[in-house]
Order: structure tokens, then C-alpha cells, then sequence
């Protein structure tokens, strides 16, 4: 399409097209469907830039000169928009809900809605923030939750699992021990039924529960408030008890000054106690309260647990008849080879290529992961036979999600019926099948600047987002299931299904293959070019099954059960 | 035995509210769609809200006739039906503005539905894939680009209030308009292409 063509649509745009000119327009568009299409395009980006300037600018905020001051144009900016408003897509719907509004009091049910919202932290902690080098990424938080034992949170209120960084706000449960560390560098062993408020890097109320604060000099200052009294650490560790009744204090070691209160100014040194609230008892001291070192061993031996029950449920599922392969990482010993668990057998091995690193995997010491964290990390396997469906299921932890495309399987030629199952940069879940390897796609390159031809008719479907740099370092469990007798694809996070598609006919394939094929990269060996995409997961793999079938919800949810590790 | 299981009885107002809360729910959830739907038929963005509230009460007196054809996208079938409806609107609403305002033959406003409704589902790469390519532009032009579109902003005013460099940086946001939707086009292909 000619420049002057394209010059109109965005006069259109504009507001600024004569009537001729829009005549003009008009006639190509009746007469060229390429016309039309960038037209859609060209319309559907200028709102969309709209929607992002809306939600970035603020006309009250900063007013800065243009850079380069070729001009006079005015440019407000608002700080701190979060980014999950610009990276997630369910943001687009944000300034739209008022509609949704309108109809609600239409016909009157506004309860539905606020009874749709649910209690659990989303991905709302991440934004990107703008500095004279580029974008840098924000995390949002004040703690995180490093370790935890059988934690039952209150419902209706926040739930986190290890690892998470914790929010301002309500941490409430009603069973079990948490060991959080606030961001000063104080870390609180709580046991339940807790009801804390977050407040803070520095400050912490509880409300109820029992706990034990360790405080290093760096932590200094860092302020507990409970009963009307802010304890306030001297460098020192300690032990709070508020119950419904009475609250009380004791120093197990160092100092901690009271204020506020009917105790303001009141120093306690090793050993002493005070009562904040209800009747001194006499040498009662708080009943055994964990320390680190007790939740690290009771954590470890409940670990040890889990790997057992997993350990047992692998043998069984071992000798599932539907498998084609399965490679459970978190129990393999051997260098460089990574064993088949299933009758299929040593065909079917994984071979570490290049810099994979055995570390630790979801059990922790206990078990071993694999880590592509390298380019060149990647593990090669060969799977011939064809196959009817396919379950993909793994649990991985991901570091970082560095690259356009993050490889968690995929196969090498990407041949008919062979899969491809990866992350996408925004941390969504991809999952796809080639076609038909003969037709090509023909689409504008913008680097070459013409147009070039790539192989295969495929569809890629997508998940949402269901990773952001806030879950960097957490076990997840992933499945695809690709089930072509029911036509639909089905994608899984921790045992529960976050996405559902149909095949349509054009993408229907009946007969799936796998043939040479990488975990955690995307090797391509028989390229014809010494270039090839980087594709390496900076992530953890420890358990990767297929199966020549597509898996039930149930199933999946078993695999997940089963084979979870502690904290979920 | 009998294996059929008897139905709950349900009251009507029951089922009203049922039908009536799975209907907001979609509507909420695709709003955005139909209405993009809408500005993509209309040469301005008047008239969209028009059209929109118009449709989505359309969408309600007529939710009872809307059966999903493929249960499994549920979600994909009420968009095309509401754009359905939403063409509809859009027509009957140029119709009685045609007089006296901007706004396209019916045969471009069917053509471009046409075209539409087949790309219903690449819209959502699109958007993804405007953040992707925004990101790549230098800071500098990325507020160019959005310093457009910012409130109460317009490239005419931009313009005049930038005096004589308003052909320079018209042309710059023309350009960096251009380089963002081959970067969008790119990148949706490249996702069909590098699956």
C-alpha cells in the first residue's frame, strides 16, 4: 500500500481529513482488503496507545520540557502507575467496567461483582518503572514469607505460599508456623491462629498470635505494636504472646524499650517479662515457641515426608501404560543422563547437553532439578512412534523469564504433529502443534524491511499470565494436554485448568509425533545455519511426564497432589 | 434403575437471576472487545458510547436467544454474536447522523465488520504485542508517541502550540506510528510463525 494511502488513514485518525480526502479513502477501502486491514490495524493501535497514555500520564503530575526542546509540547508523567495496568491484558478492560456498571444497576445485582472478587494476592505486585536507562522492574512489598509449616490461612484473607513477597495488610491464619523476613532485616517466627498487619518494612501489628522476633543490629528500630504499646527492638530477640485476654512480653535476649501505652519508656533487658495486658501469672514463662532452628528441622523432616510419599506414587505412575516418557529429575544420581522411568525405557533417555547444572530441585536438599539457566544448556532427547494425544505435566521454577520464548519441551524440526510447549516473556503459557509444515506463513519482517516466508500452519494457544517476577524462585506445576479425539487444548497451573480451547478444523491434527526433541531449550541440530534462538529456560526443571493420552482434570490434579512439594 | 436424575425445580426468577449474572459476566469480560468492535466501524470516536450502551441493551433484551454454538468457547461465541449486534447498531446509528456528520458508506462499514469479525481473535495479540513493541521505541519516542494521546492533547494542538516545527513533528509520530504496526504486525506473525 502507497504512503498517501496510508498518510489518509491517519489524517482520518486525526481528525484533520478533508471531505475529498475521506472520499478518497473511502474508495480504496471499498476497493483493497489491504486497505481495510491496516485501517483496522492502524485504529486499533492508536486506541490502544490512547488507552496506555491514559493510564501513564497524569495532566496533575511534573511538567517537563520535550527533551531536545525542539519543542514546546508539555508531557506530565505519573510515577507510579503500576505496569500490570500496561503488561496484563486484563487491564484493557480496566476503564470499561463502568459500562458493566451501568448495566448492573439496570437490572440491580451489584453484589454479584464484589462477591466475584476473591481474597487471593494476584499479580498486581510488579510494575516497570521508567529511569534514564530504561525500564527497570518494581516489586511491590514490605516481607517475604521464607518458610512455612502447615499454614491454613483464614479465608477470606490474603493466602500466600513460600516464597512470596508478603503486602502491606492482613497475614492471618489459623494454623500452623510462618517464618517471615521483613525487609529491615528482623524475621518473626508466628505460630497460628495468628492475626497480623503488615505494615511496613519496619512495622508489624499483631493482633493475635504467639511469636518470636529476631532482630540483627542492621534491623535496629524495627517496631512491633500490640495492646496499645509499641515494642520497639534494641538489637535483640524476643517473645510476644497476645491472646484475647492478656498479652505478654519476654526478652530472650538483648534490650527492648516500650512505648506508649500504660508501659511508655520502660526498658526490658534479658530475661524480664512484662505483662501488656490481662493478669500476671507467676513464672509462667511463653510456652515453647519454635525457634529457627526448630522450623528448619521440622521442615526438613516434613520434607523428607513429601519426597517419600512422591517417591512411592512415582513407582506406581511409572508403570502407567499411557506414558511415552518420564524423566523424574528430583530422584536421578547419574552425570550426565537423565533415565526414562517408563517401559518404554533407555530409547528413550535424556542426555544433558552443554552447561546444565544438577541442583536442587522442588524437595529441596533432598532431590536434584536441572537448571538451563545457560544459553547453551539443554537436554537432548529422541521419541519416534506416533501418538494419539498428548499430557505434558512438569514442575519447574522459574528464575527469570529472559527471553522472548522460554523452552520447557519442544520438539526439534517442529514437524507435522510435533509439539512445542514454552513461556512467553509475559509470562504467559504456550502450548502448540505444527499443522502442516508445507504452507507457508507470509509476513512483513520488520528487520529485513520486506516481506519473507515462514514455515508451517500452526496456532499457538496461549494462557494467561500466570507468572511475574514476584513468583521468581516458587515450584510451579505445569500440564498441556493436547487432546484431538474431543478437539480442545486444556492448560494447567498447579493442578488447577486456567485455559481451554477448541481445535478448529483448520488446526485439527490427528496424528501426533515427537521424534528429536530438547528439554529446556531449543537446539535445532539440524539447522542449516550455525544460528540458532535462544530459547534456554532460566529456570529449574525437576519432573517432566508425557503421555500418549490427554489426562483428566482429576489426573492432573493427582499429579499435582501428588507430587508437590512442602508450603502448597 | 432409573439413571435419568430429575432437575432441580427452579423458580423463574431463579433462572432470570442466573441468566441475567452470567450475562454480566460476560459482558464485563468483553466490553472492550465489542467495543473496539464499534470504533473500528465508525471513522471517529463518536458514537461510541452510543453505540456501545445500545448494543449492550440489545445484548440483554435478546440473551435469552443466545446459544453458544461451541460450548467450550463460550466467551469466543458471545463476542461474534454481540458484534453481530453491534454492527447492527452502528448502521442504524450513522443512519440518523448521516447528515450531519463524519461517517462511512454502509458498504465500507459492512466491508470493514467483515474483515473485522475474521481478525476477532488476533485483536488480543495485537494488544499484547503494542506493549512489546512500545517498549523497544527509545524513551524518548515512546513519549512522542504518547504525549499525542495524552488527555486533553492533540497532534492539531501539539502543533500549533510547537509553532514552526509542526510538520517536523508530525511527521515524526507518523513515522514512529509506522514503525510501531509493522513492529505489531511482526510480532503477531512471527507468534503464528514461531510457535
Amino acid at each position: 500500500m502507497d504512503d498517501r494511502t496510508r498518510q489518509l488513514i491517519y489524517q482520518l485518525i486525526d481528525g484533520a481529513i478533508s471531505p475529498e480526502d475521506f472520499d478518497r479513502l473511502q474508495d480504496a477501502m471499498e476497493a483493497d482488503e489491504e486497505v481495510r486491514q491496516e485501517y483496522l490495524l492502524a485504529v486499533h493501535l492508536n486506541e490502544s496507545l490512547q488507552e496506555i497514555a491514559e493510564t501513564e500520564w497524569d495532566s496533575a503530575a511534573n511538567v517537563e520540557e520535550f527533551p531536545g526542546g525542539h519543542s514546546s509540547i508539555s508531557i506530565t508523567k505519573n510515577e507510579n502507575k503500576p505496569a500490570h495496568l500496561l503488561s496484563s491484558p486484563a487491564n484493557w478492560q480496566v476503564p470499561q467496567w463502568s459500562l458493566a456498571a451501568m448495566i448492573l444497576f439496570l437490572v440491580g445485582g451489584i453484589a454479584y461483582w464484589f462477591g466475584q472478587q476473591n481474597a487471593e494476592p494476584s499479580l498486581l505486585s510488579v510494575m516497570d518503572q521508567e529511569t534514564e536507562q530504561g525500564v527497570e522492574p518494581l516489586i511491590s512489598g514490605h516481607a517475604s514469607l521464607r518458610r512455612s509449616l502447615a499454614l491454613r490461612w483464614t479465608a477470606g484473607t490474603p493466602s500466600y505460599r513460600e516464597g512470596d513477597v508478603l503486602q502491606a495488610g492482613k497475614l492471618q491464619f489459623e494454623a500452623g508456623v510462618a517464618e517471615i523476613d521483613l525487609f529491615c532485616g528482623a524475621t518473626l517466627i508466628v505460630e497460628g491462629p495468628a492475626h497480623l498487619v503488615l505494615e511496613s518494612d519496619w512495622s508489624v501489628q499483631v493482633i493475635e498470635g504467639r511469636l518470636r522476633a529476631s532482630v540483627p543490629p542492621a534491623a535496629r528500630g524495627f517496631v512491633i505494636k500490640a495492646v496499645g504499646s509499641e515494642i520497639v527492638d534494641l538489637g535483640t530477640e524476643f517473645a510476644l504472646e497476645v491472646g484475647e485476654e492478656d498479652a505478654r512480653l519476654e526478652v530472650v535476649d538483648g534490650e527492648v524499650e516500650l512505648r506508649g501505652g500504660d508501659h511508655d519508656g520502660q526498658l526490658l533487658t534479658t530475661g524480664q517479662r512484662q505483662w501488656l495486658k490481662g493478669t500476671p501469672k507467676a513464672s509462667e514463662r511463653i510456652r515453647s515457641l519454635s525457634t529457627l532452628a526448630d522450623v528448619q528441622s521440622r521442615r526438613a523432616s516434613a520434607q523428607q515426608a513429601r519426597l517419600a510419599e512422591w517417591k512411592a506414587y512415582y513407582q506406581i505412575l511409572r508403570n502407567d501404560e499411557r506414558l511415552i516418557a518420564y524423566y523424574p529429575i528430583a530422584d536421578s544420581r547419574i552425570e550426565r543422563v537423565v533415565p526414562n522411568a517408563a517401559a518404554t525405557g533407555g530409547d528413550f533417555d535424556g542426555h544433558l547437553v552443554g552447561s546444565v547444572n544438577r541442583t536442587e530441585g522442588r524437595f529441596e536438599l533432598e532431590s536434584t532439578g536441572l537448571s538451563f539457566e545457560r544459553p547453551g544448556a539443554r537436554v537432548r532427547t529422541r521419541i519416534d512412534g506416533e501418538f494419539q494425544a498428548f499430557t505434558f505435566s512438569c514442575w519447574v521454577k522459574i528464575d527469570g523469564l529472559d527471553h522472548r520464548y522460554n523452552a520447557l519441551f519442544m520438539g526439534d524440526g517442529y514437524e507435522n504433529g510435533e509439539p512445542h510447549w514454552q513461556i512467553r516473556d509475559d509470562g504467559r503459557l504456550m502450548f502448540s502443534i505444527m499443522v502442516d509444515d508445507t504452507k507457508d506463513v507470509r509476513y512483513f519482517n520488520a528487520i529485513d524491511q520486506k516481506v519473507v516466508k515462514d514455515a508451517g500452519l500452526h496456532r499457538v494457544y496461549l494462557t494467561e499470565q500466570m507468572w511475574d517476577l514476584s513468583k521468581s524462585g516458587q515450584w510451579f506445576h505445569l500440564a498441556a494436554v493436547y487432546d484431538p479425539a474431543n478437539r480442545r487444548v486444556l492448560q494447567y497451573v498447579n493442578g488447577e485448568k486456567i485455559s481451554q480451547e477448541p481445535i478448529r478444523d483448520d488446526f485439527y491434527v490427528s496424528t501426533l509425533r515427537i521424534g528429536p526433541a530438547e528439554i529446556g531449550n531449543w537446539g535445532q541440530p539440524f539447522r542449516k545455519s550455525p544460528w540458532f534462538a535462544v530459547r534456554n529456560l532460566n529456570g529449574t526443571i525437576d519432573e517432566l511426564a508425557i503421555f500418549n493420552a490427554a489426562l483428566l482434570p482429576q489426573e492432573i490434579h493427582s499429579l499435582f497432589e501428588k507430587g508437590k512439594p512442602l508450603g502448597y | 434403575m432409573d439413571q435419568e436424575q430429575i432437575p432441580p425445580r427452579k423458580s423463574a426468577a431463579h433462572e432470570q437471576e442466573a441468566k441475567y449474572g452470567e450475562f454480566v459476566s460476560l459482558l464485563a469480560r468483553h466490553d472492550q472487545s465489542i467495543r473496539r468492535f464499534i470504533r473500528l466501524l465508525l471513522p471517529t470516536r463518536e458514537g461510541v458510547d452510543d453505540v456501545m450502551q445500545e448494543t449492550a441493551l440489545e445484548c440483554w433484551n435478546q440473551f435469552a436467544q443466545f446459544t453458544p454454538r461451541n460450548p467450550e468457547d463460550i466467551a469466543g461465541d458471545f463476542i461474534r454474536w454481540a458484534c453481530v449486534i453491534a454492527r447492527y447498531k452502528t448502521l442504524s446509528w450513522q443512519r440518523d447522523r448521516a447528515r450531519d456528520r463524519l461517517v462511512f458508506r454502509e458498504s465500507i462499514v459492512e466491508r470493514l465488520a467483515q474483515t473485522s469479525m475474521q481478525e476477532l481473535d488476533q485483536r488480543e495479540q495485537e494488544r499484547t504485542a503494542i506493549q512489546g513493541c512500545l517498549q523497544k521505541l527509545s524513551s524518548e519516542e515512546r513519549r512522542l508517541v504518547l504525549s499525542v494521546h495524552s488527555p486533553g492533547e492533540s497532534i492539531a494542538r501539539i502543533a500549533e502550540e510547537s509553532g514552526r516545527q509542526a510538520r517536523r513533528l508530525y511527521s515524526q509520530v507518523n513515522y514512529l506510528r509506522k514503525v510501531l504496526l509493522e513492529c505489531v504486525r511482526h510480532q503477531v506473525t512471527q507468534e503464528i510463525g514461531h510457535g
